[in-house]
């Protein structure tokens, strides 16, 4: 299960093909600006992304994810190693 | 600060619709509540001849392996779904090439409970993605 910054169907893109999803279905969006990693998808299926811009769009804003290879355990794994001694 | 929503119609890709037979990706795992969520933000985001776009995305599997796109895009899911263009237009959702290739959307009408309902049937059964564990897409690309 997973906690993520911002919820998106991991699916979606569109012309750009970056995940898209809208600024407003993060917990804090305040920490979703361009260049930020921010761990994206639902509680089932997430993935590390890093934001590319902000556009608006409908009644809202969306942010497109660029999203990065690996596994969000991966980078547990990778912080871990880095901070081990 | 918003803007419209983003028509489709004059960005959807200019190619010939997928043969039946075509199988599409779908990550995850689908709920009818889920679904719906996914089809309202689409309905937020585009609109399609001025009407707001009932969609949820998927992936055909086009000029590319199924194992190779699976390991490009799709590594991320534990899960995914394999349905065909025929078994979706079987039931009535048409394919809308979106985005860039071989992005689509599945298109619903109403998105009310029967319809997700028979969307989560058309997708089939979900099923492990045999790339996601050992796909380490850094590590494992050649």
């Amino acid at each position: 299960m997973y906690l993520v910054d911002i919820t998106a169907d991991l699916n979606d893109e569109d012309e750009t093909g970056y995940v898209w999803t809208f600024l407003d279905e993060a917990r804090d969006p305040a920490q979703i600006h361009p260049g930020a990693l921010v761990v994206a998808g639902d509680e089932e299926a997430a993935a590390v992304c890093q934001v590319v811009d902000l556009v608006p769009a409908g009644d809202g804003m969306i942010v497109h994810l660029r999203l990065l290879p690996g596994l969000v355990d991966d980078y547990r794994a990778l912080v871990e190693r880095a901070l081990a001694s | 600060m918003s803007g419209q929503r983003i028509e489709q119609r004059p960005r959807l890709r200019a190619e010939e619709p997928p043969a039946r037979a075509t199988v599409v990706i779908r990550g995850g795992r689908d709920t009818p509540d889920k679904l719906r969520s996914h089809v309202q933000r689409t309905a937020r985001a585009w609109s399609l001849d001025g009407q707001p776009l009932l969609g949820i995305s998927v992936f055909a599997v086009l000029g590319e392996p199924l194992d190779d796109l699976l390991r490009r895009r799709f590594a991320t899911f534990r899960t995914i779904y394999l349905p065909t263009v025929g078994g979706l237009a079987d039931r009535g959702f048409e394919l809308l090439p979106t985005g860039q290739r071989p992005h689509f959307t599945v298109r619903l009408r109403r998105a009310n409970d029967q319809e997700l309902g028979e969307l989560q049937e058309a997708l089939g059964a979900v099923q492990p993605n045999p790339a996601y564990a050992g796909s380490e897409p850094w590590r494992g690309e050649d």
